[in-house]
């Protein structure tokens, strides 16, 4: 069975460019372990790419898109941001794609 | 009746009032649970306890919105089920001035299971998907969370939502105006210290009312805790902290908050009734241990339209609005929150009515946090909790263009208002109104519009009759 992510974007141009980018991913596979987050950086495709997972992008009020993308993990990251409390976490995965 | 002890003998005492259905099938923790628990808030319907949650071992259980309705919070508070309103509000009122400290103790229940860091996985409680498109799942629903003021050594509760990222990592969305993310943004992140705090599942309802309830800065909840339950609540120390959590808990999450790490949290469907994008600027913990009861209850309020939050806010919004009010002069009577508003509504019936006091009844409230976006004042002839006598009020007395006073402001706004847009919601850019549907002071009485009810427009004499005459239809 394809593994299956999603993630919710602010910006949606930005993920789907085609260009490496930092992402938190929710994991779908059934089990007790269903939505666990993990960051990455990773490239992601649309339409989806033969093999690679598939990725359902949410707005930020968590609305779904129809079709999915694929995702291609280029490497975890760790489990936090950095950045102080209540900052954007948004602006700090930018500040991680940047390093 | 005995205000209950504990999360478990407030169970059966809902049960004993037909206010609980257990259900011993299968359900699946993904939606299905939460979704029940949704639908029954939507209904006015009753409390559930599941007890075959799938993926996990039998001797863990879920009960849902433990007091989302008028019912289930009087018999939280001790009495009747059918108590009405007004006196659940008075009852509340006088109990919250009689405080009664805590009792420190060593053993308790909730620490018959200790879970060291290391072997922390919080993919092993059964922390429910509440909502399809939510961040995450949420583990803090009707929670009581635990901090401490790095300066002063103030001990506060709150009622705050948490996220579970992975296995070791929460997030969670304290609003930066509560008093945990005062004292964090002061005491802790400037000098890059985490903060230890406690996440409480399952105590007695009368802890979490007072964790929920809007309370002054620097009270003490536990001492109020004891006087809305009657009796001291029994508090023991934390493992990883020198945090003290009631004791009869259920499921105690010991945690620091990171001064300078964060992580995704959010969007979730809210109290108002909405899940609105004020996702992006939160913060994470980091679990330091988990304890629980043998056979732990995990409590999920299925949070939007009428939760348990709805309830609760009603009672100790209203009175804290009425405190607030009478302290700045306002000659106010009664206020009471509809818990359909969602938090966002208040009535509040004053003596003496007019433009200036409209006015200065938004200011007062909208002062330091602005969670009221809709005020709405009529005169005392009005009762509060009536709320058809309240529309009809303010369909025909509310001058639509003198009656309307707006108050805007930047920084305190609620991020969860529905109404607002992304930029506002990120600016904490609002407004609240308030709405007047007083009649003007100055206008004489000769020529002040008189009601056509019963009670207004009939002689005393016919009024008599009249409800003599009901009476004796048996009507």
């Amino acid at each position: 069975m394809t593994k299956e992510y999603e993630t919710f974007v602010r910006d949606r141009a930005h993920v789907v460019s085609g260009r490496e980018v930092v992402l938190t991913l929710r994991d779908l596979t059934p089990g007790r372990k269903k939505y666990r987050g993990l960051n990455v950086r990773a490239v992601v495709s649309q339409p989806p790419r033969p093999g690679e997972p598939l990725l359902w992008l949410r707005s930020v009020v968590g609305v779904r898109e129809k079709t999915p993308c694929s995702v291609r993990i280029v490497e975890d990251l760790p489990d936090v941001f950095e950045g102080r409390p209540y900052t954007d976490f948004f602006a700090a995965m930018a500040r991680a794609e940047r390093r | 009746m005995a205000t209950p002890k504990d999360l478990r003998s407030f169970l059966e005492a809902i049960e004993a009032s037909g206010d609980l259905v257990t259900v011993t099938d299968e359900i699946d923790w993904d939606q299905e649970l939460s979704g029940i628990g949704r639908l029954a808030c939507e209904r006015n319907g009753p409390a559930f306890m599941f007890t075959n949650v799938k993926d996990y071992a039998p001797d863990w259980r879920v009960t849902t919105n433990p007091i989302a309705t008028w019912r289930r919070m009087a018999v939280a508070l001790g009495l009747p089920a059918d108590t009405p309103v007004r006196e659940l509000y008075a009852v509340y009122a006088e109990r919250e001035q009689n405080s009664i400290p805590p009792l420190l103790v060593n053993d308790a229940p909730c620490k018959e299971v200790v879970i060291p860091a290391d072997k922390v996985d919080l993919f092993d409680l059964p922390v429910p998907m509440v909502h399809d498109g939510d961040g995450g799942r949420y583990l803090g629903t009707w929670d009581l969370v635990v901090s401490k003021d790095a300066d002063t050594g103030w001990v506060n509760w709150g009622m705050y939502r948490f996220m579970v990222h992975n296995e070791r990592y929460l997030t969670g969305y304290p609003r930066p105006t509560s008093h945990l993310g005062k004292m964090l943004l002061e005491g802790y992140v400037p000098s890059d210290k985490p903060m230890p705090i406690a996440i409480v599942i399952g105590a007695d309802v009368p802890s979490h009312l007072a964790a929920a309830a809007t309370f002054q800065l620097n009270g003490d909840e536990a001492n109020l805790a004891g006087g809305l339950g009657e009796r001291a609540v029994e508090l023991v120390k934390c493992e990883t902290s020198d945090l003290y959590v009631p004791a009869n808990a259920e499921i105690v999450i010991e945690a620091e908050v990171l001064p300078n790490g964060i992580a995704q949290e959010g969007p979730y469907g809210e109290y108002p009734g909405y899940r609105s994008g004020e996702m992006g600027d939160a913060l994470c913990a980091r679990v330091t241990a988990i304890t629980h009861r043998r056979d732990p209850i995990h409590t999920l309020d299925t949070t939007g339209f009428m939760d348990s939050s709805a309830t609760t806010t009603s009672i100790s919004g209203a009175i804290a609005i009425r405190r607030r009010l009478e302290k700045h002069g306002v000659p106010v009577v009664d206020v009471y929150v509809p818990p359909e508003g969602g938090v966002h509504l208040a009535i509040v019936s004053v003596s003496r009515g007019g433009a200036a006091v409209a006015k200065k009844v938004v200011e007062v409230l909208t002062a330091r946090r602005a969670l009221m976006s809709k005020i709405i004042v009529v005169d005392d002839d009005v009762d509060v909790f009536n709320i058809p006598q309240v529309l009809h009020a303010f369909a025909t007395k509310c001058h639509p263009e003198r009656g309307t006073h707006i108050h805007t402001y930047t920084g305190r706004a609620n991020a969860l208002t529905p109404a607002y847009s992304q930029q506002e919601r990120a600016a904490r850019l609002g407004a609240s109104v308030a709405f007047d549907v007083t009649w003007p002071p100055e206008w004489p009485r000769e020529v002040t519009p008189v009601r056509a009810t019963l009670d207004q427009m009939y002689t005393k004499d016919v009024q008599d009759r009249v409800l003599a005459r009901w009476k004796a239809l048996g009507l």
